[in-house]
Parts: structure tokens; C-alpha cells; sequence
């Protein structure tokens, strides 16, 4: 692309105003890029890196998520004990229930008082979804691959770790498809950012506006 | 004296854009794509068919070109008795689902005994097909599959609706469609927060239980109760019936407005709808001057208020 | 207007496109404002106009959108990029004759366009609502003729590199091509299930993200500095602010879909990338409120720079809302519910709308070489707008938090209607004061064109005083 001198120069503004933008712009060959480079004020930066912990802090706990059936195994159990089967009175009996499990140690990692707290059921609930419980550990399939929805309990929408036979586990892994696929995405737009910051000129570094020394900063590109 | 030119700037938005739109697009299409209808999508795309939303078929959302959904209790062939079956009658020139079309959107399985079992591949549009459902087994996976009563049975659309009375059938994918044209999507969500909300307003969907179906229509901005299983919690036609006509006769508090337009001219009798003179009658009620507000007109068997309420129906 | 449609290019004065593309634009404001005010009364008294399909609410709250979305937003977006970009270049717009066809086609086509979305014509799918024709026809008769006006501008340029506005124009007129063929994939492909409730959301936020967030923002980088007559604090964060766009904030599309059956996976990728749209915000934010250094009078005393700046602090929070909203722990709460509808008046109301009055007055001023007409009238337009969006966003935000509590507590949805009643009377009401700033705005800007103080050669409308 090259300059073009067969058209008068257009623009909205004044003819001193061009003259002088002309003066400005047409002598120097780093196109504005150095003009008016600031330092990036360590805020601003401290700011991004904030944002960037947060975003993983916030986003990654089970918060918000549809709870998984293995929470309320204990309480499918305790639902048959004779204590729980004499009580009429299904709010007392939901509390009981609550109470009895609370603190159990669980086989897994997740808290699951945390969990059960946050995902508070009703006896009525609990009827709905207590066959299909008793069915999966029946079968002795894992349950926290199972969530329950509404008043169903379902298969996660989850892609976990392989297990030995082939199949998938259905919870989330350490490794979260999408957590993971956002590691690598900010750390190749930060890395990009970085080299590119790098690659600009100082911000010290100012640009004279002169015919002379158009050719001195050529370097700098 | 050179332009700078941008020429890495420019390759760099490129692999941005792309890189962005490949994780956010391509990722999870193959990921939805995997994905098995449920009965629950079944269901709801042979009911509305082709498309709710526009089409040429149906430029200005009037109905057209929308199946029926049929409960058959007598065979259409011997005319015996039968055990009732829900049927989904496309009659000739009606466009079937996109599964129909693409049946890979059906997911594994289901495509195999569709094709293989249910003979969905032999439908013509030109001359109609009565779609159902039947279970079947595949690489021991039990299946919904859909089957083609007019291949594997015989059953042409036209003999279904000589057998079917009016009161089983159902205009139900119409009526979708009215609730896509009069913008009930606007207040109404159609999908219950994965949370404490499915308490009130039942079972959030799950994968699969949307294949095939366009437009979704979840809504976005609740002004009033989640309708996905409105079927469920209230399945009395009479209270669709005055509540559409005005919320305000069966809950005073109501902000919905008046669908009384969508009874057309006339009533169930044939009558003209003599709306200036309820109205009036109405104010009247309102304002304590009346006891009892003015009898809501029955709607005719052809009145888009029924093809809605045939809709919200289904809804369970 | 008529006259230079078919007259030479050389013939067609400089600014005409922007000036009928200013005027349009204030037009449909007015027109979407209203429509926003009449839908909010029926949501405050429901028998208020009943009984007719034309002003049912359902016919008219997508028209009220789409009306200030591709009315009022993007067409001051066309009219800053017809006298930004060139002036950015020190040139003249590329061909001022394709700018007024591109305004022509564009008012005509957005006229059917609601008329048809009016009687009910939809494709129902939010924000892409228009049936597949019209998206078509939006493509390739408004934003590809707009884009090529643009970039033509900008390859025409007589400076050697192109300023931060310019990219973002450049950019996000290319964007929105994409974004429009791409997210309408679902109406012309006709595909179906979660393909198309992905997309319709793809569609959505992208529409938000690619296009008004980064034009909005890139008008800012030219009215602050010009009006000013600061420099741009710093390049170097208007390109953290750039890339950082095209990155962070053309995925988390699937955080408007947290309680849809999603994979589970794409919800914590968008979620996180959803947070990171705090990224550009803060780069942009910090940029502009430095390039103020020395000049925070002007935000006292200066219209424009007034109504830039409260736009650009509504930007925070605005952003904080976005980016933590849309999280698992978060969005259940809170969507679906009215908080969404006040966070989405603070993006388009807020945020959006008061840079492109600003960039409209300052626009309409220099073309017209006219000062504006009546700054009282200019002030009660502000204020009537600022109120008007604050009555508004906090009522609805909450009646939101109402909504929030209503949905896990179990209470029958009919109370939380009627608990809800004082809210819609509050956000008639702000509403109605936007709508009537709209119709003194179109008054002052009819009055600027006939009667305003010249503006002699090489001034700045601002430098001068009233003389009337």
C-alpha cells in the first residue's frame, strides 16, 4: 500500500487542522503505535491476575451444580431403619434422617454434609428418587455418576477419567474438560500478550515528529 | 514512505476468532451430537413437526403444515377395538421432523431400529405417514424407536382420521406454534433451574430431550410460572379455557394478558362472539356491579385457542 | 436525502451518510423507547389496551428489542463510523453514496423487518428473532454494505497506522458479518434440539459482545481524547483491550444456558471465560478514566464528555455483574428472573447508550458545523435518561432479587407477581422519563440542524458559546 498524491487530502476537519495533523502523522514511520505509551499501571495488571484467580476460584466448586445421588445413599438407608419407619411425621423425619448422617466419614473426596446442605430434600423427594437409588446400588455401579434431577436420577452429563474397564467415570475430574481447555487458552493469550508487549518499544521511548528521523526508528518494527 | 499493514495483527485475529470459534462450536457439537433422543424429545418433535417458528411452509405462524397428535382406540384398518395408542398423523404434503429427514439426529440406536425396524425410511412426504413409538433392542440397549404404521401397518393418515373422534385429537404442534407467535416465550420459561426450582415446577429436561425440536424456546425472562410441565400441575381444560379468555376471572392478580382474540369470530355454535358486549359486562363485574362476571364463550373445534390449549395439554 | 441517492459520489457533500444515519438513529430511539414504555404499562396495569393481537405484550416486547438494538444502537454505531473512520484517517469516507443507500436499505428493511416481528412473524429464537429472510437480507444489505464502507475508509487511510477506534471498527463490523451467518445457521440449515438453543445463545451473546460492547467502547477511545483534547492514556492497554475482546468475549456463549442440559464441561469452560470478560473491561475502563487526568472539569461542564464518562463508569458495574452472574454459584439465583432484564438495560441503556449519545451529539454538532441548539435542553435529556435508567435498573434489580428468593423458597408464583407490582409501576415510570429525554432529543437535534449558532472554520463546537 502506498501513499496516495493525486487526491487533496479529505477529511471533516479544517485545512489548518489537516496541515497540522499532516505536519504530525506523515513524519513519522511508526504510525502512532509508540505515541502517548504509557506505562501499564501495576493496578490495571494487578487487576488481570486478580480476575484470572477468581475466575477459576469462583467457577470451579460443585456450587450450583445438580447434586450427585451418592449424597443421598445414606439417607435411602436410613429411610428403612425401624426408628425412621415408626415416625408419621415426614418434616421430623427428614430431620432425623439429616441428622443421623451428619459427619459420616464418606469414601470420597467431596464433603458431603457441604453438599446435603446445600441440596436440601424433602420426605417426598426422597420417595421419588429412593427406588432408583436402591436400584443403582443394586447393581453396585458407582452413584456419583449420578445426579438427580428433579425426580429422576440420571447419568451426568460429566467425561471423567477411564476406569480399568473401559468405561467413563461420570463426575467431574480434577481435570475438567472445559478448566482444562481454559488453562491452556489464557495461558496462550497471556503468553501472546506478553511477547507482544515485549516486542513494542519502551514506553519511555518517544517518537520525534521530523522527516530526519523517520529512518533512524525503523528499527524498532 | 510505507502503511504499516498489519499483516500479523491480522493473522493473529484469525487464529483468535478460529481458535474460539472451534473450542466454543465444533467442541460441543460433537458433543451434542452423540446425544440419544429420549421419549421426551420423541414425543415433542413428531407432535410439532417440522418447524414452529417460521417457515415458507408456514409463513405467518397460522398452524400449517403441523401434524396431529392422535390417541387411537380403534383400529383404523379392521375397525376393532384396540389398545389405545398415541399416533402422529402427518397427513399428505405435511413436512416431517428433521429426525425423519436426518434420522442420525435420533442418535445410535434409535436411528438403526427406526430404519431397520420402524421402516421410517420408506415415509413419503407426498403422501403422508402415521408415525408411533415402539420399544425395541439394540446391541442390548433398550430403545424408543419410531415406527411407520403406514409402512409396517398400512395405516394411511386418512384412515386414522376417519377412525379418531375429535376429543383425541390433539392440534398440539399448532398450538406450539401459536405460543411461538404470540410471544408467551417472553414471560414463560421452559426450563426449570437445575436447583430448588424443579420443587414447584417439576424436572429440568435432560440431554437428549430436545433432538430434533426447533425452536426451543426456553425463554429467558420469568414473568410468570415455568410452563414445562404445566400439564401436569393443571390439566383442566375449562380453567385454560377462562384463563386465556382473561387471567383476571380465575386469579385476580394476574398480569397475563387477554388471548380472547385468539377465539376468532366465532364460538363452538357457530355464534359471533359479541366482544365489545363482554367486555362491557366485564367492567361492570369489576367494579362490583354484577355478581357473577359474563359466561366466557366456548371456543370452535378450528379456533387457535384450542390448538394452544391442545399444546399446553401436552405439556406433562 | 433522495436527491444524492442517485447523484455522483464527488457531488454528495461530506457527512451526508453520517448525518442521515444520526437522524435515524434518534428516530428509532424514540420509537424504541416508546415502544419499551408501553410494553412496561402493560406489565404495571395488564388491562391496560387488551383484547387485541397488535398491542398484546407478546407482539410487542421483541419489537422494543430488536428496535433498539438494530434501530437506535447499531445505527449510531453507523453513524460514528461514517465521520470516525475517516476522520481517523484524515480522509473522507469511501463512498458517501453507499452510506446513504446503506441508510436507505437499512430503515427500509428494519421497517418490515418489525412490522413483520409485529404481527407475530418470528423465528423464535431470542434476539434472533427475525425469520431467516430478513437475517439475510440484514446481512448482506446493512452490515456488509456498512462493513465495506468501513474498511475501504480504512484501507483508503492517509495516516500510516490506524488508531484504536479504527480496529475495533474494523473488527467489529467483520464480527457481526460472522456472527450474523453464523448464529442464524440453525433458520437456514434448519438445525434442531440443542444445536439450535446453543446457537440461539452463541447468537446472542456474541451480538452483545462482538459487536455493541467493542463499538461502543471504541467510540469512547475517539470523543474522550477529542473532546478533551487529552491523549489516549496508552495503546498498549487499548491492545490488551482489544485482544482480549476477541478472545474472552466471543466464547463463554454458553453461560446463558447454566441450567440447560449443556455438557457439563462447556458450562465450566464458558464459566470461567465469562469471569475473564472483566479483562477487556478493566483494560478499557482504566484507559479512558486516566486518558480524563487534568480534564475531570469537562465531566462537570461538558455534555458530551458527561454523558460518555457515566457511561463508562456504569461499565463497572455493569461488568461485575457480568462477570460473576453467569457463575454456577451465582446464576441459579438469579436467572431468568429480573435482575437479568436490569443487567441487560445496564449493558444497552446504560453503558452502550449514553457513549453513542455522546458520540451522536459531537457527531451532529461537527457535520452540521452547527452548535447545539439548546444545552438546557441537552441537560434535561441527560438527566431525564440517567434518572429514568436508574429508576428503572433499580426497581427491576430488585424485583429480580424478589423473583431470586420467590424461586427457592417455593412461594406460588402469584405472589411474587403481586409483590412485584410496585416495581413494574417504577419501571413504567423510568421508562417513560427515557422515552420523553428521546423526544426532546429529537426536538434539540431538529432545532440544532435549523437554528444553531454557526460554527466557524477550525473550532470545536464546545469552545464556543451561545450566541442565539
Amino acid at each position: 500500500m502506498a501513499m496516495k498524491f493525486d487526491r487533496p487530502l479529505y477529511s471533516l476537519s479544517s485545512k489548518a487542522e489537516n496541515d497540522n495533523a499532516k505536519a504530525l502523522w506523515e513524519a513519522e514511520s511508526l504510525g502512532g503505535m509508540t505515541e502517548d505509551n504509557n506505562r501499564t499501571p501495576v493496578p490495571v495488571v494487578l487487576l488481570v491476575i486478580l480476575t484470572v484467580i477468581t475466575a477459576f476460584l469462583m467457577t470451579f466448586p460443585l456450587w450450583g451444580q445438580r447434586p450427585t445421588a451418592a449424597i443421598y445413599a445414606e439417607y435411602v438407608k436410613s429411610m428403612n431403619s425401624p426408628e425412621i419407619m415408626a415416625m408419621t411425621d415426614d418434616t421430623a423425619a427428614m430431620a432425623k434422617i439429616v441428622q443421623m448422617n451428619l459427619g459420616k466419614q464418606q469414601p470420597s473426596k467431596w464433603n458431603y454434609d457441604g453438599l446435603r446442605e446445600r441440596h436440601p430434600v424433602t420426605m417426598d423427594d426422597m420417595r421419588m428418587i429412593k427406588r432408583q437409588i436402591e436400584a443403582l446400588m443394586a447393581k453396585g455401579v458407582d452413584l456419583e455418576d449420578y445426579t438427580v434431577v428433579g425426580n429422576k436420577v440420571v447419568f451426568a452429563n460429566f467425561e471423567g477419567n477411564f476406569r480399568a474397564d473401559g468405561t467413563r467415570e461420570r463426575k467431574q475430574p480434577w481435570w475438567d474438560k472445559g478448566y482444562t481447555i481454559d488453562i491452556f487458552y489464557l495461558t496462550a493469550f497471556f503468553l501472546g500478550v506478553t511477547i507482544v508487549v515485549k516486542c513494542l518499544p519502551s514506553y519511555k521511548w518517544q517518537p520525534k515528529h521530523n522527516h530526519d528521523h523517520s529512518y533512524e526508528s525503523d528499527h524498532h518494527l | 514512505m510505507a502503511f504499516r499493514e498489519y499483516k500479523i495483527g491480522a493473522r493473529m485475529f484469525a487464529v483468535c476468532l478460529g481458535g474460539s470459534m472451534i473450542i466454543t462450536l465444533l467442541f460441543p457439537s460433537i458433543t451434542v451430537a452423540k446425544s440419544t433422543s429420549s421419549d421426551v424429545a420423541l414425543d415433542k418433535s413428531f407432535y410439532a413437526g417440522h418447524e414452529s417458528g417460521f417457515s415458507l411452509e408456514d409463513p405467518f405462524l397460522l398452524g400449517w403444515n403441523k401434524p396431529l397428535k392422535v390417541t387411537l382406540k380403534v383400529d383404523p384398518k379392521t375397525q376393532q377395538p384396540m389398545e389405545q395408542k398415541t399416533v402422529y398423523v402427518y397427513q399428505p404434503g405435511t413436512s416431517f421432523p428433521a429426525s425423519i429427514i436426518h434420522p442420525r439426529i435420533f442418535g445410535k440406536g434409535i436411528e438403526e431400529l427406526s430404519l431397520q425396524q420402524g421402516r421410517v425410511g420408506e415415509a413419503k412426504r407426498e403422501s403422508g405417514a402415521v408415525f408411533g413409538f415402539a420399544k425395541g433392542a439394540f446391541e442390548g440397549q433398550e430403545y424408543s424407536y419410531v415406527e411407520n404404521l403406514t409402512a409396517t401397518k398400512g395405516w394411511a393418515p386418512a384412515d386414522v382420521m376417519r377412525v379418531a373422534k375429535d376429543e383425541d385429537v390433539l392440534h398440539a404442534g399448532a398450538g406450539k406454534t401459536m405460543f411461538v407467535r404470540e410471544g408467551c416465550w417472553w414471560c414463560h420459561t421452559m426450563l426449570p433451574e437445575e436447583t430448588q426450582d424443579w420443587q414447584v415446577f417439576g424436572a429440568p429436561p435432560m440431554l437428549g430431550d430436545f433432538n430434533a425440536e426447533s425452536p426451543t424456546a426456553f425463554g429467558s425472562d420469568r414473568k410468570g410460572p415455568d410452563l414445562l410441565h404445566v400439564g401436569s400441575r393443571n390439566s383442566s381444560r375449562e380453567w385454560m379455557m377462562l384463563h386465556f379468555f382473561n387471567p383476571r376471572l380465575v386469579q385476580p392478580h394476574s398480569i397475563m394478558p387477554r388471548f380472547d382474540y385468539l377465539w376468532g369470530e366465532k364460538d363452538a355454535n357457530g355464534q359471533k362472539i359479541d366482544f365489545d358486549k363482554w367486555r362491557a359486562e366485564y367492567i361492570e363485574y369489576r367494579d362490583g356491579k354484577r355478581v357473577n362476571p359474563p359466561e366466557v364463550p366456548a371456543y370452535g373445534k378450528d379456533s387457535e385457542i384450542r390448538y394452544l390449549i391442545d399444546w399446553i395439554m401436552s405439556l406433562k | 436525502m433522495l436527491k444524492y441517492l442517485f447523484a455522483k459520489n464527488e457531488d454528495i457533500p461530506a457527512g451526508s451518510s453520517a448525518l442521515f444515519f444520526g437522524f435515524s438513529a434518534i428516530v428509532w430511539f424514540v420509537i424504541g423507547t416508546g415502544l419499551g414504555s408501553f410494553n412496561a404499562a402493560k406489565l404495571a396495569f395488564p388491562d391496560f389496551v387488551t383484547g387485541n393481537e397488535f398491542f398484546a405484550f407478546g407482539h410487542m416486547r421483541q419489537v422494543h428489542v430488536m428496535a433498539v438494538i438494530f434501530g437506535w444502537i447499531s445505527l449510531a454505531f453507523a453513524m460514528a463510523m461514517m465521520y470516525i473512520t475517516p476522520a481517523l484517517g484524515n480522509t473522507k469516507l469511501w463512498s458517501e453514496k453507499l452510506g446513504l443507500w446503506n441508510c436507505m436499505l437499512w430503515n427500509v428493511g428494519l421497517t418490515l423487518a418489525l412490522t413483520l416481528l409485529w404481527a407475530g412473524v418470528s423465528s423464535g429464537r431470542e434476539y434472533s428473532d427475525f425469520p431467516w429472510p430478513i437475517d439475510l437480507y440484514i446481512a448482506f444489505c446493512i452490515f456488509i454494505p456498512l462493513g465495506v464502507n468501513v474498511w475501504m475508509t480504512v484501507i483508503n487511510r492517509r495516516t500510516q497506522g490506524i488508531y484504536t477506534t479504527n480496529w475495533f471498527f474494523a473488527a467489529a463490523t467483520f464480527l457481526v458479518i460472522i456472527v450474523f451467518l453464523v448464529g442464524n445457521a440453525p433458520e437456514f440449515f434448519h438445525l434442531t434440539g440443542l444445536t439450535e438453543a446453543y446457537l440461539t445463545w452463541w447468537f446472542a451473546h456474541n451480538v452483545l459482545g462482538l459487536w455493541i460492547t467493542p463499538v461502543a467502547a471504541a467510540i469512547a477511545y475517539y470523543t474522550i481524547p477529542k473532546i478533551t483534547g487529552n491523549p489516549l492514556y496508552s495503546h498498549r492497554i487499548g491492545h490488551l483491550h482489544f485482544w482480549s475482546i476477541v478472545v474472552f468475549y466471543s466464547t463463554p456463549a454458553a453461560h446463558h444456558l447454566m441450567s440447560a442440559p449443556l455438557p457439563e464441561w462447556l458450562k465450566s469452560f464458558a464459566s470461567v471465560e465469562g469471569v475473564l470478560i472483566l479483562v477487556p473491561a478493566i483494560a478499557f475502563v482504566s484507559n479512558i478514566l486516566l486518558t480524563m487526568q487534568g480534564k475531570w472539569h469537562m465531566f462537570v461542564e461538558n455534555l458530551e464528555t458527561r454523558f460518555t464518562i457515566t457511561g463508562i463508569l456504569m461499565a463497572i458495574p455493569l461488568n461485575m455483574q457480568g462477570g460473576f452472574q453467569q457463575t454456577r454459584a451465582i446464576n441459579w439465583y438469579v436467572h431468568a428472573t429480573g435482575w437479568m432484564v436490569a443487567h441487560a438495560h445496564l449493558a444497552l441503556l446504560g453503558f452502550s447508550t449514553f457513549l453513542e449519545v455522546a458520540a451522536v451529539y459531537f457527531g451532529m454538532q461537527t457535520i452540521l458545523k452547527r452548535k447545539l441548539y439548546s444545552l438546557a435542553l441537552g441537560n434535561i435529556h441527560f438527566w431525564l435518561l440517567l434518572i429514568g435508567f436508574t429508576t428503572y435498573w433499580v426497581s427491576m434489580t430488585i424485583a429480580g432479587l424478589i423473583q431470586g428468593a420467590g424461586k427457592i423458597y417455593e412461594v406460588p408464583y402469584i405472589d411474587v407477581v403481586i409483590v412485584e407490582h410496585p416495581y413494574m409501576i417504577a419501571r413504567w415510570l423510568g421508562g417513560t422519563m427515557v422515552f420523553t429525554g428521546n423526544v426532546l432529543w429529537l426536538y434539540n437535534m431538529w432545532m440544532t440542524a435549523r437554528e444553531g449558532t454557526v460554527i466557524p472554520e477550525g473550532r470545536m463546537a464546545h469552545e464556543l458559546a451561545y450566541e442565539r
